[in-house]
């Protein structure tokens, strides 16, 4: 995807929320829907099975407005976490800016959402992405659970985030950490237009 | 039973605006070459075209210049 388009004055970031299924992903997205001001308020599209699963991937366009001279956008996508949805899951992340991998803290989940960070890693690295440079941030999410039921943040840390990347603890059904994450890789994906060369290197 | 206060609407988008419209003013900033490129004109049917599909205005375009001599060529093959 071309992040900046000088002629017509336009930025444009495609953002994917990823992570196992029931993880928290869409959470994520309605949280942020919820806070948008009426006036920027456009479409979240979610197709969701009759199970309430995300069965296509969810959308929500972000229309910042115009900043120094140039109209911002942003582009938030989930894709569905279940295991059979691969090939949408490699579809969505096309073009894709920077990732936000939302991590079920459950401890019994945490296969889950290992197998889930090497599937992205495959599909970034099929979609040629270098896994290793992409913009990620970690989110850890249900930290409201009992503690008895949740992995500690450093043992999340520890397993999943070895790339040592910005890491939040949330509890995105009440919004907690929701901003704070789109906030960080936002942060990262516009640090890369300052360094267009570093790009996927 | 006391009530928290409701957040203001769009509170924390507007905080997360406010960090990112700087982000992107950095950014835009830093792109000093290739972000002072004048923005495109919009554009506009080229004036060629539409003078192209004029009848040209010439001297021979249905009006008769040499009248006088074609008179008398009419004149020579009446006789």
């Amino acid at each position: 995807m071309s992040v900046v388009n000088y002629g017509t004055r336009e930025i444009t970031c495609k953002i994917v929320y990823y992570g196992p299924g029931r993880s928290g992903k869409t959470t994520n997205l309605q949280h942020v829907y919820s806070q948008l001001p009426e006036e920027r308020k456009g479409k979240m599209v979610s197709l969701a099975t009759e199970t309430d699963r995300t069965l296509f991937f969810d959308f929500l366009p972000l229309d910042l407005g115009t900043i120094s001279g140039f109209a911002t956008r942003f582009q938030l996508y989930t894709v569905p976490g279940q295991v059979y949805y691969a090939a949408t899951r490699k579809l969505v992340l096309q073009g894709v800016d920077g990732v936000v991998f939302v991590a079920d803290s459950q401890s019994r989940q945490l296969a889950e959402n290992i197998e889930s960070l090497q599937d992205l890693h495959a599909n970034l690295a099929d979609e040629g992405f270098d896994p290793r440079t992409i913009p990620l941030v970690m989110q850890y999410n249900k930290r409201d659970l009992p503690s008895g039921e949740i992995s500690s943040v450093e043992d999340l840390d520890e397993t999943l985030n070895f790339r040592g990347v910005p890491h939040y603890s949330a509890v995105a059904v009440n919004g907690k950490g929701v901003f704070e994450t789109l906030r960080s890789i936002s942060t990262l994906v516009l640090a890369r237009l300052s360094a267009p060369a570093a790009k996927g290197s | 039973m006391a009530k928290e206060p409701e957040e203001e609407e769009g509170g924390e988008f507007a905080d997360f605006l406010a960090d990112v419209s700087k982000e992107v003013a950095d950014a835009v900033e830093s792109l000093a070459g290739p972000a002072n490129v004048p923005a495109e004109e919009p554009r506009t049917t080229p004036v060629v075209a539409a003078e192209r599909k004029k009848t040209p205005a010439t001297v021979d375009s249905g009006v008769i210049a040499e009248w006088p001599n074609i008179a008398d060529r009419l004149i020579e093959e009446v006789r």
